[in-house]
């Protein structure tokens, strides 16, 4: 015989029963098992047989635990496993929950699955959104204490309206560097510049800033190779030629290679050593484009002697940024203050260059972004509108879910009122079900993430790819944040119908059928407001969309005052080739004459300008015109053309004459300016033969010709001055090449290019593009903004239509004996048809009017980024109320259609 | 959900053990056998949720333990019903009367 006692003292070990109870227990179980035993052996088993039935007994040992581990008295044996929470058996009934919940989700996968779907859209936008976010916004700069860096620029101290900051000139920038006592460390960079690296194959675009030797240390960063520059690299103009790389340039040009610090890289003619590679991630003080190069700012005249000319030393030359980190304890207010008295003394000393203008200490933020004059800044607006969007989408998701949970309530009632029979608690209940949709939601946003992700990679292969932008990624932040939306739609989406649920009585659940009783009803009208929310939210985003879309539609029907249909450009950069003055104009007649002889070339030129990209610049003198003080400088764009420009570019001469061969080096100083100019100053039309001086320039010019105003910097622009002045009397080293074609000009983009190669196979030629290429690209903001919310409002049309389909289906299914009993008592299917319609619909058209009056609330917030249309445009409100109406009506129809089908006398037997 | 026949066995364990004492004190062995043979062996209790549940009445004060030395046989430990354990025994037998109707209608009108 075994020993029983042993073998279940054994067994009972770990549950530390108080030794006196332990002992009794395993007395009596023992007495037990020896019966068990026993009655087995006379039974016929043998020994063994025996023992394993008998030790069977003893596998499951969880009740024992539950009930004398803790030796609390229960009450009531619970029908669902485990107890009221008590935290040492928390987990084990947590761990149950779960387990119970799979095997209810096992049980309906085409709930689980469309519940998954949807909520895992919803999670997925989000988490795309929030990624853009995280990178862009977030945690733009890869930088340690962001807190105490500010930015420093100039603005005009006199003017009431709020001008757009300025950059520094380098030497105001030495000054406040020296002078300051706010800054720990203040430093100094340029917008990132266009430069020609020629290595042994055709010569490549790179982009390179200007930085001060100090620029790294004043951001804490620290190299990943290398070193970053040294003070003595800095202090001579044209000091030694070193440059830190960019991490992803380093990567995408030069595959990582560890030999890359010390290689020497020619650049614009000058051989520069790299010391460095700069952190991963680290594109700049941008946001979203950085430079291949960051070059010492005393290089600055000898990399680019045109553009930078007398950039070192001339006061009114500002193309520098400063960033700087606050001395400890200092705060931004006390910085401005500081840097607002050494404007002062600045503006004394050199009244020229900086009478009217004082320093500027901002946050961080207003660099990395950029804004526009009014302060609105683009890429935030974009980002909180569009997180704004994908909430809704999540919303809509949310309350689709939950208004599925609800229909599904009538089903599972009867479970629950069997469970509260059976003694489980409400409480037990209501954790469980929670358990139920947190399990859904944290499964959703599994599903949720693989979407965000590649919807990620979908998005960054639609931008224009290179090492130059930011790049998104998930990180730990990412995932917390979808891991947070997940449990929040779980318990969102869980918690009212799992209240609704465990409120249930028993017998009213065991005796009622769901669809006769009260609470049903205020169960439909709870659906029916979700549902109305949800066709009020999917309407705002099509009528957003819709917006947009016209929106675009005009853009491209905008004249930019320039011909786009049949028009290529090419820039092309001679001076960093290394070609000197002669051989650069010889270069332009060259290129001009070859592309000419092309067949199906109109006519060729060339201007300084590519469109849509031109160079403004301030302190145009206008002759007879006395300024109001140093600070009221005009600004306008200045374009040096070639010959033909006007005819090639499309761009209408209204009176006066074009640019002449006449026009030489040595003839009278000529310009065209164009109609907004004259206009403005000659009111009364005679500006022809009158004189105006461009800033930087000796001789006064005189106004030969007027042209249209056209757009110079950006699509749809307001009006603004420009200047075109003769390219034999304005020599650039760098020009792009106009080319109208007879027809399309796609075909030429090859020969053309080839013919600029043979004229000069050192020059870089960037940017060819066609003219509907430069609208495209000029519209590229827009384009992206109108896809996306495109996809996220058809997300939430679909998503409110499936919820209206549900719902609708769901209560014919609930309302057959009332439509079998209309049938037999004479209605026809049309009419029964007619009901189902009529009430859906009735919830579109509340719906849709909700969304319309949230519509026209947005669309004051809308209407500065449209072009053309107002935010109230008829056309696009009725466009999307057609939409939306469409999909309503199908989603309607099914379960109507279905309605009319209902057999009378099945319907009624039923009951 | 667990197959509903488990579901059954638990909620009415009580009534089922409570029952089973009312005309004499019995020990736990025979308990199990009693509750086996009478079901014709649908229901089975391991002894690893019998006597926590024996215990557990006890606790309640629905029952009474009580160790037994006879001669010739072996200590063991017999249970029986005490006046609360009684008037619980009734409530029980009520409010299971009361559900059985309930789930025949439910299942009733059903399948009518």
């Amino acid at each position: 015989m075994p020993d029983w006692k042993r073998l279940i003292l054994e067994r009972i070990a770990p549950l530390h029963l108080e030794p006196t109870g332990e002992a009794h227990l395993a007395e009596e179980l023992a007495q037990h098992l020896e019966d068990c035993y026993r009655e087995a052996r006379s039974a016929g088993a043998n020994d063994e047989e025996a023992y394993a039935n008998v030790v069977a007994e003893l596998d499951d040992l969880y009740p024992l635990r539950e009930e004398i581990k803790l030796q609390g008295p229960a009450t009531r044996y619970q029908a669902i496993p485990g107890r009221e929470t008590r935290p040492a058996h928390f987990l084990d009934d947590l761990w149950q929950d779960v387990r119970y919940a799979l095997r209810a989700l096992r049980k309906s996968p085409a709930f689980a699955l469309f519940v998954i779907l949807t909520l895992g859209l919803g999670i997925g936008a989000n988490t795309t959104v929030f990624t853009l976010i995280n990178s862009l916004i977030l945690n733009p700069l890869p930088v340690a204490d962001t807190a105490r860096l500010a930015s420093l620029q100039t603005v005009g101290s006199h003017t009431t309206a709020k001008n757009a900051p300025l950059p520094l000139s380098y030497a105001n920038l030495r000054d406040y560097q020296s002078r300051n006592a706010a800054f720990a460390s203040l430093a100094g960079y340029t917008a990132p510049r266009i430069v020609t690296w020629q290595p042994a194959g055709p010569a490549q675009r790179m982009f390179a800033e200007l930085v001060t030797g100090n620029y790294f240390a004043t951001l804490g960063l620290k190299p990943f190779r290398g070193r970053f520059f040294l003070p003595e690299e800095d202090r001579v103009p044209g000091g030694p030629a070193v440059a830190v790389m960019n991490y992803a340039s380093w990567q995408t040009l030069f595959g990582g290679s560890p030999d890359i610090i010390g290689k020497t890289l020619r650049i614009n003619q000058i051989d520069f050593t790299v010391v460095g590679i700069a952190p991963p991630k680290f594109i700049g003080v941008n946001a979203v484009f950085g430079p291949d190069l960051w070059i010492p700012a005393t290089m600055a005249e000898r990399l680019l002697p045109n553009e930078m000319q007398n950039a070192l030393s001339d006061r009114s030359k500002a193309v520098f940024t400063g960033v700087g980190r606050l001395k400890r304890g200092v705060s931004r207010a006390q910085a401005q203050a500081d840097l607002t008295i050494i404007a002062a003394s600045l503006a004394r000393t050199d009244p020229s260059a900086n009478e009217g203008h004082t320093a500027l200490v901002g946050s961080l933020r207003d660099i990395l972004f950029g804004s526009s004059e009014s302060g609105f800044q683009p890429i935030l607006f974009g980002s909180l509108a569009l997180s704004m969007v994908v909430a809704i989408v999540l919303l809509i998701a949310c309350s689709n879910v939950a208004n599925l949970l609800l229909a599904r309530s009538a089903i599972r009632r009867q479970e629950m009122g069997v469970r509260l029979a059976m003694g489980a608690s409400r409480s037990r209940l209501l954790r469980q079900l929670l358990t139920e949709s947190t399990l859904l939601g944290l499964l959703s946003g599994v599903a949720g993430l693989v979407i965000g992700y590649a919807a990620l990679h979908l998005l960054l292969s639609a931008l224009p790819g290179s090492a130059n932008f930011f790049t998104p990624s998930l990180d730990t932040r990412v995932l917390g944040s979808a891991l947070a939306v997940s449990l929040a739609t779980g318990v969102l989406f869980g918690i009212v119908p799992a209240l609704r649920y465990s409120r249930t009585g028993v017998a009213e659940a065991l005796k009622a059928e769901a669809h006769t009783t009260g609470s049903s009803h205020s169960r439909a009208a709870l659906g029916r407001i979700l549902l109305t929310g949800q066709v009020a939210f999917s309407f705002l985003l099509l009528v957003t969309a819709t917006l947009f879309l016209r929106s675009i539609g005009r853009a491209y029907e905008i004249d930019p005052g320039f011909q786009t249909k049949h028009l290529a450009v090419f820039s092309c950069n001679p001076g960093e080739a290394g070609y000197q003055r002669a051989r650069t104009k010889s270069f332009y007649r060259d290129v001009r004459a070859r592309v000419a002889q092309l067949p199906g070339v109109q006519s060729v030129s060339w201007s300084s300008n590519l469109p849509l990209w031109s160079r403004v610049v301030s302190g145009l003198e206008v002759e007879g015109r006395a300024a109001r003080s140093r600070a009221d400088k005009i600004t306008t764009v200045v374009a040096t053309v070639d010959l033909n420009y006007f005819e090639t570019a499309g761009v209408k001469i209204e009176s006066g004459r074009d640019f002449a061969d006449s026009d030489r080096e040595d003839s009278a100083p000529v310009a065209i300016v164009n109609q907004k100019l004259a206009r403005d100053f000659w009111p009364g039309g005679n500006a022809l033969g009158k004189r105006i001086r461009l800033p930087g320039q000796q001789q006064m010019r005189e106004i030969v010709g007027i042209a249209r105003t056209a757009n110079y910097t950006s699509w749809g622009e307001p009006p603004q001055f420009c200047v075109y002045v003769p390219m034999e009397q304005n020599y650039a080293d760098s020009m792009t090449l106009y080319i109208r074609s007879k027809g399309a000009p796609d075909s030429l983009m090859q020969p053309i290019e080839s013919e600029i190669r043979t004229a000069g196979p050192e020059v870089l030629i960037s940017s060819p593009r066609t003219g509907h290429e430069i609208v495209d690209n000029g519209l590229f903001q827009e384009k992206m903004g109108v896809t996306l919310l495109t996809v996220f409002g058809l997300l939430a049309l679909g998503l409110a239509s499936i919820g209206l389909y549900g719902i609708l289906a769901y209560g014919v299914n609930q309302r057959k004996r009332e439509i079998g009993l209309r049938m037999a008592l004479g209605a026809s299917q049309w009419k029964v048809a007619g009901l189902i319609l009529k009430q859906g619909m009735s919830l579109v058209g509340i719906g849709a009017l909700i969304g319309f009056a949230a519509a026209l609330a947005c669309g004051r917030l809308l209407s500065r980024a449209l072009y053309g249309i107002g935010a109230a445009d008829p056309v696009s409100l009725v466009a999307a109320a057609l939409v939306l109406a469409v999909v309503a009506l199908v989603a309607c129809y099914l379960p109507a259609r279905s309605a009319s089908h209902i057999d009378p006398l099945s319907a009624l037997r039923e009951e | 959900m667990p197959p509903p026949d488990s579901e059954w066995k638990k909620g009415s364990a009580e009534l089922l053990v409570l029952s089973l004492l009312e005309d004499q004190p019995r020990h736990g062995y025979d308990i199990s056998k009693l509750i086996q043979i009478r079901s014709g062996g649908a229901l089975r209790f391991h002894v690893t949720s019998l006597y926590p549940l024996l215990h557990r009445l006890e606790k309640e004060g629905w029952v009474e333990g009580l160790w037994v030395e006879k001669a010739e046989l072996r200590r063991r430990r017999y249970y029986k019903l005490t006046p609360r354990g009684r008037q619980a025994l009734r409530a029980k037998q009520e409010s299971w009367k009361d559900f059985v109707a309930l789930v025949s209608q439910v299942t009733g009108i059903e399948h009518a």
